[in-house]
C-alpha cells in the first residue's frame, strides 16, 4: 500500500493558522510580526471570548493565549475550547509575565500545552511553535494512518472470510465427489484414471484445509471468536473426535488409543470449539507420526481442571522452533510423513480457542521420541 | 437392513445435491428426491412424505429455517437434518429449537455424515442435540 506520508520540514509548517489572543494591541503586532515573515497565516483576538467566537471559524492550528485577558481569563478560555472541541482542539500555548509563573502550572492543568514568558524572545517562540505544530501534524498522519491501516485489516478479514465461505462449498463437492470416483462406487477406473483421481482428491483436501484455517483465523482476527460455553460431557466430546480422527488414522495404519480416566467430566465449555482443537491435536499427531503409530489420548481431572493429553510418535519438536509452535503461519521444519500438508495456522487458532476458555496448551518432547500436546481448562 | 426409505435433499447448489445423493447410497438403496427451492420442496414433501430430509440452511427465496419451519408445520414428525457450511450457530441453534433433528457441516467426510445419517434412519430414539441455552 502506497500512502505517502507529509514530510515533516519546516517548510511544510509554513501557511498553518495561529490564533494571537492578547488585549494589548502592541503584544498581537509583536507576535505578528514574527510569524508572519515565517509564512505562518495570523489572526488576531482582543479577548478570551472573541478567541471563542473565531475559533470555529478559521479552525486554527495553533492558539498563543495571553493569561490576563479582561474578560474571560486565558485558562477559562483554553478550557472552553477543550471542552468544545475535545482532543482535536488545536496546541494552546500561554502567554506569560515572569511574575505570573505559579499560574504556568494551572495554565498547563487548563489544558495549555507550554508557555512562552513575556518580553516574547522571536527564535524561542517560532522554535516552540514549530515543535507544537509538528507534534500535531505528526500525530494527526499517525492517526490517519492507523485509521487506513485497521480499515485495511477489516477489509482483508472480510474479503478472507467471504472468499472462504465461497469457496468452501465446492470444494467440498469436489472432494466428495472425487472419493466416489476413487473409490468405484460409480463404477471401475483404469490404473491412469485412478491416479488423477487421487491427485484432484488431495489437492481439492489441502486447499478444504487451507480455506477452513483461513476462515477461522479471519473470524479470529475480526474479533468474532465467539465462545458459546454450555454444559458438555468431555469424555463423549474426544470420544467422538477420536472416533472420526480414526477413519483418516487408518489410512496410514494409524491408532488412536483413547483412555477416558476414572470419572466423568462435565464442564462449561464451547463443545464445538474444543472439538475443533482435539481434532486438530490428533490430525497433527497422525499427519507427524510414522505410518502405523499409535497416538495415546488422556483426560485428566484435576481439583479445578481437567487435562486432555495427545502424545504422538513422532520425530519431537526441535528445540530452537518451539517459539514458532503456536504461532499465525508458524511451520517447523518437521515434514509430515505421508506428504500431508501443513498452512501453519492449526495450532496458532488452538491456542486462541484455549486462551478464550482461560484454559493453556503446551507441547513437551517426550523423553524418547514423540511429544505430549497437553491443553488444560479450569472446571 | 439396508435402508430402503425415501430421502429428500433440499440445497440449491447442484454439486451438493450430487455429492449428498451419492453418500445417502451409503445407507442402502433409498429413493432419493431432489428439490433446489423452498417452493418445490414443499410441494415435493407433500408428495412422497419422506423418510428423512436434508435441508440446506443457506438457500435464496425462502431460507432453511422458513423451509424447516413449513415442512413442520405440514409433518410434525418430519425428520430434518439441516446442512450447514459457515458455522453460524445462532440460525443452526434456532433450526434445532423448532425442531431440525440435527445438523450436518457440507465439508465433513462422507464417512462421517454417512454415521450421523445412519443413527438419524435407525429405529432408535432420534439424537437431537440438545440446542444450548
Amino acid at each position: 500500500m502506497h500512502h505517502a506520508v507529509e514530510s515533516i520540514s519546516p517548510s511544510s509548517l509554513t501557511s498553518r493558522k495561529i490564533l494571537i489572543v492578547d488585549d494589548d494591541r502592541l503584544n498581537r503586532r509583536i507576535l505578528a510580526a514574527i510569524l508572519e515573515p515565517e509564512g505562518f497565516q495570523v489572526t488576531e483576538a482582543d479577548s478570551g471570548e472573541m478567541a471563542l467566537e473565531l475559533y470555529p471559524q478559521i479552525t486554527p492550528d495553533l492558539v498563543l493565549l495571553d493569561v490576563v485577558l479582561p474578560g474571560i481569563n486565558g485558562f477559562d478560555a483554553c478550557r472552553q475550547l477543550h471542552l468544545r472541541y475535545g482532543p482535536a482542539t488545536a496546541p494552546v500555548i500561554f502567554i506569560t509575565s515572569k511574575s505570573e509563573s505559579d499560574d504556568v502550572v494551572a495554565g498547563l492543568a487548563s489544558g495549555g500545552i507550554d508557555y512562552l514568558p513575556k518580553p516574547i524572545r522571536a527564535k524561542e517562540a517560532l522554535a516552540r511553535i514549530r515543535t507544537h505544530l509538528q507534534i500535531r501534524l505528526l500525530m494527526a498522519e499517525q492517526r490517519l494512518l492507523v485509521d487506513q491501516l485497521s480499515k485495511a485489516n477489516a477489509d482483508k478479514n472480510r474479503f478472507l472470510g467471504m472468499a472462504a465461505h465461497d469457496l468452501r462449498n465446492p470444494l467440498a463437492s469436489i472432494r466428495g465427489l472425487a472419493e466416489f470416483l476413487r473409490d468405484g462406487v460409480v463404477g471401475p477406473l483404469s490404473t491412469d484414471q485412478l491416479d488423477l483421481v487421487k491427485t484432484i482428491h488431495g489437492a481439492s483436501q489441502e486447499m478444504l484445509l487451507l480455506v477452513n484455517e483461513l476462515l477461522d483465523v479471519a473470524t479470529i482476527e475480526a474479533g468474532e471468536l465467539k465462545i458459546a460455553p454450555e454444559s458438555s460431557d468431555v469424555v463423549e466430546l474426544v470420544e467422538k473426535a477420536v472416533y472420526l480422527s480414526n477413519i483418516e488414522a487408518s489410512k496410514k495404519q494409524t491408532r488412536i488409543v483413547f483412555s477416558a480416566g476414572e470419572k466423568p467430566v462435565r464442564c462449561t465449555l464451547d463443545p464445538h470449539k474444543i472439538r475443533q482443537v482435539v481434532n486438530n491435536l490428533l490430525s497433527n499427531a497422525v499427519k507427524y507420526s510414522p505410518p502405523g503409530s499409535t497416538i495415546n489420548v488422556e483426560l485428566g481431572a484435576a481439583a479445578a481442571a481437567f487435562t486432555i493429553a495427545v502424545r504422538d510418535q513422532g520425530p519431537g519438536i526441535p528445540e530452537s522452533e518451539r517459539h514458532k509452535l503456536f504461532k499465525d503461519f508458524g511451520r517447523t521444519s518437521v515434514m509430515p510423513t505421508g506428504g500431508e500438508k501443513s498452512t501453519g495456522l492449526g495450532l496458532a487458532i488452538c491456542r486462541k480457542i484455549i486462551d478464550a476458555h482461560h484454559g493453556t496448551i503446551t507441547a513437551e518432547n517426550l523423553p524418547e521420541r514423540g511429544c505430549v500436546f497437553l491443553v488444560t481448562l479450569p472446571i | 437392513m439396508p435402508f430402503t426409505g425415501k430421502i429428500l435433499l433440499i440445497d440449491d447448489e447442484a454439486h451438493v445435491r450430487k455429492f449428498l445423493g451419492l453418500v445417502v447410497r451409503g445407507l442402502g438403496s433409498p429413493v432419493t428426491l431432489e428439490a433446489t427451492n423452498g417452493e418445490e420442496a414443499l410441494r415435493m414433501y407433500a408428495a412422497e412424505s419422506p423418510d428423512l430430509v436434508l435441508l440446506d440452511v443457506n438457500m435464496p427465496m425462502m431460507n432453511g429455517l422458513q423451509i424447516l419451519a413449513a415442512i413442520l408445520q405440514q409433518d410434525p414428525k418430519a425428520q430434518v437434518v439441516m446442512l450447514t457450511s459457515l458455522a453460524n450457530r445462532q440460525t443452526i441453534e434456532d433450526c434445532l429449537k423448532i425442531g431440525a433433528v440435527g445438523y450436518i457441516r457440507k465439508d465433513t467426510p462422507k464417512e462421517a455424515i454417512l454415521a450421523e445419517l445412519t443413527a438419524y434412519i435407525s429405529d432408535e430414539p432420534k439424537p437431537a442435540d440438545p440446542p444450548a441455552s
